[in-house]
């Protein structure tokens, strides 16, 4: 089987040395080089590759966020020079990696085992390895949303609220949606939760933009927002609520 | 905090030493005309009193402290000090008596007693400048060991960036990408592998002798900072760039081996490795009225939920730690961003 690899090193001379390999092995291609997460990301919308070699330590967006993004669409196997974190993240989850530097007969050895699963047709747990990627305490501070070859950063508090729809996640950020794949119970693990709550089983709600709660003519609670949208709340939301806001 | 009071164990040693002082004074009353059990009545509670009183001698030791030079000046205090602790214990005796007195029983003695005044007082005087020497005695060995502790202090400071150091050299992630970059140059740049392998062996030899020594010229901390950002460089080509200024009246000012080198890193790892676009390290150090001045900037990721701004806490800290314990108010680190850059300032002596 032909494999179209991309590879991901914010470094030039990281990536001259796996292309050198790369070029020596037979059936495989390489489609695209790439200096950042960005570039990954928009390289595995654009070309479709079959394996992205991924850098973990990069600039911006790294390894593991660029997995969160594209993770579906791709086999990863990931690169790092030492980061003992991310090395018992693979361990724990059976993740192929290598360590830089390698020798060739080590990728080519990688390259054999990708074959295999792609073949089997097995995924990586990206919803496990992205919160690898998270720092070790406090709340996630920004989410990555991928719109085809572009990716999105949305600082959390300028989210407005987030509503769930289906399998996706809607967020509302400065006038605009962008929509994730992902539970709005995952999302709200992830979140700080004193500043976004769960004010409906269909909503999560930045506390910043809440203006005041009032009845509807059905004596239903509704949130109103400092830019007059109004979200419903439920009981137990409107429990959670209080207890924020020391009611 | 006071030497005695502040310990249960030496209060108790010291109000056993009183009681046996008292018991000896009462011997020697007993020769006045008084009996074993009016002695002591009398005595015993006077000086378990008296014990605190001589305490506040710990006040004078620390306000006249033993110098070269201030021996009349001790002196005196010493002796007006004790003169008035013991006007308070001849009061405190007549008092005492005079609660006595009220039982039929010890009447009798009360005026016995009357003649001992001025030995009373001998007393009072003797027993506060033992309780001063003592105390003095207490206050040299407290001052030692301070000294000692800060001593301590200073070195386990030193050890520790000379850890930093030589961790630094081995710091997993510089090797190994440094390594990786070799392993590159090899099939396409022979000469820049070799090249990348004297640097890095340069730096690493540079590091180990430095930190063996106390205070090192400038120009050689800022060679070996440039060494490492050249290797740096070889790693992150053309989105590293540095650019340094260094004075020649500076550049013979010593300063602490390794003291820029956790600060450079960090305008590395925590800068230039998080910009897509890397940027510019500027290193600047200059001479003015017998000062030092050297500023570090770097770009920092200015955006928000960037893990730039509290990262690198620990070799700041360090430097500022070791700053201190060197020369106290004498230096000074400050840390500050702004409009995307990170800009770190020392200020020290260069006599």
């Amino acid at each position: 089987m032909r494999l179209r690899v991309a590879i991901v090193d914010d470094e030039d001379l990281a990536r001259v040395v796996v292309r050198e390999y790369l070029t020596a092995m037979p059936d495989v291609d390489i489609v695209a080089e790439c200096a950042n997460g960005f570039e990954a990301v928009k390289a595995v919308s654009e070309l479709q590759p079959d394996l992205l070699l991924l850098d973990v330590q990069m600039p911006k967006l790294n390894g593991f966020e660029v997995l969160e993004l594209v993770g579906r669409d791709v086999a990863v196997v990931f690169i790092t020079a030492y980061d003992q974190y991310a090395i018992r993240a693979f361990e724990v989850h059976a993740v192929d990696y290598l360590l830089k530097p390698f020798a060739a007969d080590r990728l080519a050895a990688a390259l054999d085992r990708v074959r295999e699963r792609l073949g089997r047709g097995d995924t990586l747990p990206i919803q496990e390895l992205a919160a690898a990627g998270q720092p070790a305490q406090g709340h996630t501070r920004r989410i990555l949303v991928r719109d085809g070859p572009r990716v999105h950063v949305l600082p959390v508090e300028k989210i407005e609220y987030v509503q769930a729809q289906d399998d996706y996640v809607c967020f509302r950020c400065e006038g605009k949606e962008y929509l994730k794949e992902q539970t709005l119970g995952a999302l709200e693990a992830l979140l700080d939760p004193a500043r976004f709550v769960r004010i409906h089983r269909s909503f999560l709600l930045n506390l910043d933009r809440l203006s005041r709660v009032e009845l509807d003519e059905r004596e239903n609670r509704v949130a109103v927002l400092t830019d007059g949208k109004r979200l419903p709340i439920s009981r137990t939301g409107h429990t959670r609520l209080n207890e924020l806001l020391g009611k | 905090m006071h030497p005695i009071l502040g310990r249960i164990d030496r209060l108790a040693m010291y109000l056993a030493v009183w009681l046996s002082v008292c018991a000896l004074v009462a011997g020697v009353f007993t020769q006045f005309g008084l009996s074993w059990a009016e002695a002591l009545a009398l005595l015993v509670p006077l000086f378990l009193v008296y014990a605190f009183v001589c305490l506040s001698a710990w006040y004078v030791s620390r306000a006249t402290p033993l110098t070269a030079g201030g021996a009349s000046r001790v002196l005196a205090s010493s002796i007006l000090a004790a003169a008035f602790a013991s006007g308070v214990w001849l009061a405190l005796t007549r008092g005492w008596i005079a609660v006595l007195s009220l039982t039929a029983a010890f009447a009798p003695a009360a005026e016995r007693y009357e003649q001992q005044q001025p030995f009373m007082f001998a007393i009072g005087v003797l027993l506060f400048l033992l309780s001063l020497a003592v105390h003095y005695v207490l206050l040299a060995f407290e001052t030692a060991r301070e000294a000692e502790r800060r001593q301590l202090e200073l070195e386990i400071l030193t050890r520790d960036a000379e850890l930093r150091a030589l961790r630094a050299q081995i710091d997993p992630h510089f090797l190994y990408n440094s390594l990786n970059s070799i392993s590159a140059l090899t099939g396409s740049d022979a000469p820049g592998a070799r090249r990348m392998c004297l640097l890095l062996g340069d730096f690493l030899r540079q590091t180990l002798d430095v930190s063996a020594r106390q205070r090192i010229p400038l120009a050689d901390e800022l060679a070996m900072a440039e060494r490492y950002l050249h290797i740096e460089q070889v790693r992150f080509g053309s989105r590293l760039r540095v650019e340094r200024r260094l004075d020649d009246d500076a550049s013979r000012c010593l300063v602490p081996p390794l003291l820029l080198q956790p600060l450079v890193e960090n305008a590395v790892t925590h800068g230039i490795a998080r910009m897509l676009e890397g940027g510019l390290i500027r290193l600047d150090a200059s001479r003015t009225n017998g000062r030092l001045a050297i500023v570090i900037e770097n770009p920092c990721d200015a955006e928000p939920g960037s893990v730039a701004a509290r990262a690198g806490g620990m070799g700041l800290d360090n430097v500022r730690n070791r700053l201190e314990a060197m020369f106290g108010r004498e230096a000074r680190m400050d840390t500050r961003t702004e409009a995307g850059l990170f800009r770190v300032e020392l200020e020290l002596p260069c006599a």
